[in-house]
């Protein structure tokens, strides 16, 4: 408990800056909206002039892009981008700072089994995650009330802003692996932007050439916004994978963690 | 010279790493025009010309001619502008800091250099390391894209786009060197020039959406060298080349000022 208090007291900081700064990037892209689909009714008519096999070529459909659900996924694959490093950074640091930083042996001559000190580690990066979260969802909302004209399904906004937490737990559990498996991290963010940006630009990529097999491999599609527009529901096939993934990187991170050498100054 | 050649060791492995990943992108992303372009891309054209330009840059193919090869580098060359501007931030955030972060300042600061000549050597080897990235990433798009052009010449136009993105690593490498001697914590070098560079990338993703805000252009580095300008007649804006200029030399004279009279958090 100790652990875990004094890690989300650490974290309070970055927690507060990061929640700001995702608020404040929502509020600025949302605002463009209104602009934005008064030019967007335009495009409708130009691509209804097209036969079907053309569009569907391109990968798009015409509803998607021009209703506000559909800039709304748009503005949150930002957010899930900004999401991801977050939620990196914390599960990279989870461990990897103890040993930068030479606290690791004053921590691990405590009377705390090292399964509870990574578990205390996990919830205070979740918590963290979770907070940064529902103030992101209550401004996201609110902000989204204002500027839609018209009305949109709620059901639907809430579905599309969940998976941020969703892809915020792979990254998480992802870095955690890393920092259970490399021996000493120099620098955090520079691992956790290499490692984001990579599968983000695989998953730019993915969109332009409208690659199938390369949905796998980067978390950033697990939860497409389209899909869950077009079905309400999330694709189970990567509901699969993304549990299999979570699960799986965080047991070998107690596996390994449990064996590793920790130096001691 | 001592300074320069451990700095150049210390950061070779990542160099690597990077150029590599650099050379499998263009390659990916050119091997993947090769495959779309069976797909009849004089139609795609047609549609895209057709689309406001707020659709457009959603779809990040604004006015690209994808049927042609440079066309297709051009709309892929944001990701490459931005894993540039990745790179050179957290090399100029990180090299100056790091001494501190790593509790390695005394050891340097009790050498019989002077702080002035110390940073001059980082600053030489932070330019090194952006230049080879720079030359690596031009020399495969050069051969990938012209391997994919049927014979016509893209060397001239890889050329200006790579000497723009030049540009846009100093401005964001001087960037980071200014905020490592410029803020107390060391630590939050790193962060705060991601955060700004970050910020500037989506500032210009926020202008392609809306016309109205095109006077903030001058606020990001990622409208300073447009690919589209580059590759399609304008070429470089004098304006734009002598802003960055100036914002690199403010931020470098910044560092030298800073970090001569800062108090190391030792």
């Amino acid at each position: 408990m100790n652990v875990f208090l004094h890690e989300l007291k650490s974290y309070r900081k970055s927690t507060i800056v990061w929640a700001i700064s995702i608020a404040l990037m929502t509020i600025f892209f949302l605002s463009l909206y209104p602009s934005f689909s008064s030019n967007a009714s335009l495009v409708k008519k130009i691509l209804e002039g097209y036969p079907e096999p053309v569009r569907k070529a391109f990968g798009i459909s015409i509803d998607d892009i021009t209703n506000f659900l559909g800039f709304y996924s748009y503005v949150f694959s930002y957010v899930v981008l900004c999401g991801a490093i977050q939620a990196m950074n914390y599960g990279i640091s989870a461990i990897s700072k103890e040993i930068k930083l030479k606290t690791a042996d004053f921590l691990m001559t405590k009377p705390v089994r090292r399964d509870e000190i990574l578990t205390s580690k996990l919830f205070a990066s979740l918590i963290s995650l979770i907070i940064t979260d529902i103030i992101y969802l209550v401004t996201a909302f609110i902000t989204a009330e204002s500027v839609a004209k018209e009305s949109f399904n709620i059901k639907l906004f809430f579905m599309i802003s969940v998976t941020l937490f969703f892809v915020e737990v792979i990254f998480m559990s992802i870095g955690v692996l890393i920092s259970a498996v490399v021996g000493k991290i120099k620098s955090t963010i520079s691992l956790s932007l290499g490692v984001v940006f990579t599968f983000y630009i695989i998953g730019m990529l993915q969109a332009t050439l409208n690659d199938k097999t390369m949905k796998y491999i980067t978390p950033f599609k697990y939860f497409d916004a389209g899909y869950i527009i077009k079905n309400s529901s999330y694709d189970m096939t990567f509901v699969i994978i993304f549990l299999f993934i979570v699960i799986v990187s965080i047991l070998l991170s107690y596996v390994f963690f449990f064996k590793r050498d920790i130096y001691a100054v | 010279m001592n300074i320069y050649l451990r700095e150049m060791k210390s950061s070779r492995k990542s160099l690597f790493i990077w150029c590599i990943a650099m050379i499998a992108f263009v390659a990916a992303a050119m091997g993947k025009y090769a495959a779309s372009s069976y797909v009849s891309g004089q139609s795609l054209n047609d549609i895209i010309s057709q689309m406001p330009e707020a659709v457009k840059s959603m779809f990040g193919a604004d006015r690209f001619d994808l049927s042609k090869a440079i066309g297709f580098y051009g709309a892929m060359f944001i990701y490459v502008v931005l894993m540039a501007a990745i790179h050179a931030s957290l090399i100029g955030a990180n090299i100056i800091s790091k001494e501190e972060d790593d509790k390695t300042a005394e050891f340097l600061m009790s050498k019989p250099v002077s702080r002035t000549k110390m940073i001059t050597s980082k600053l030489l080897a932070a330019i090194t390391n952006i230049a080879v990235f720079n030359i690596i990433t031009m020399l495969s798009s050069i051969y990938f894209v012209g391997y994919y052009s049927k014979g016509e010449n893209v060397t001239d136009n890889v050329i200006r786009l790579m000497v723009g993105v030049l540009f846009l690593q100093l401005i964001f490498m001087s960037l980071g060197l200014c905020f490592s001697a410029f803020l107390k914590n060391p630590k939050l070098a790193s962060p705060c020039t991601v955060g700004i560079m970050l910020a500037t990338y989506i500032l210009s993703l926020a202008i392609d959406i809306n016309s109205h805000l095109s006077g903030l252009k001058y606020f990001t580095p990622f409208k300073y060298f447009d690919a589209k300008n580059l590759i399609y007649g304008k070429g470089f804006e004098i304006i734009y080349i002598v802003l960055s200029i100036l914002i690199i030399s403010v931020f470098i004279c910044v560092t030298y000022v800073f970090y001569k009279k800062r108090d190391l958090e030792i």
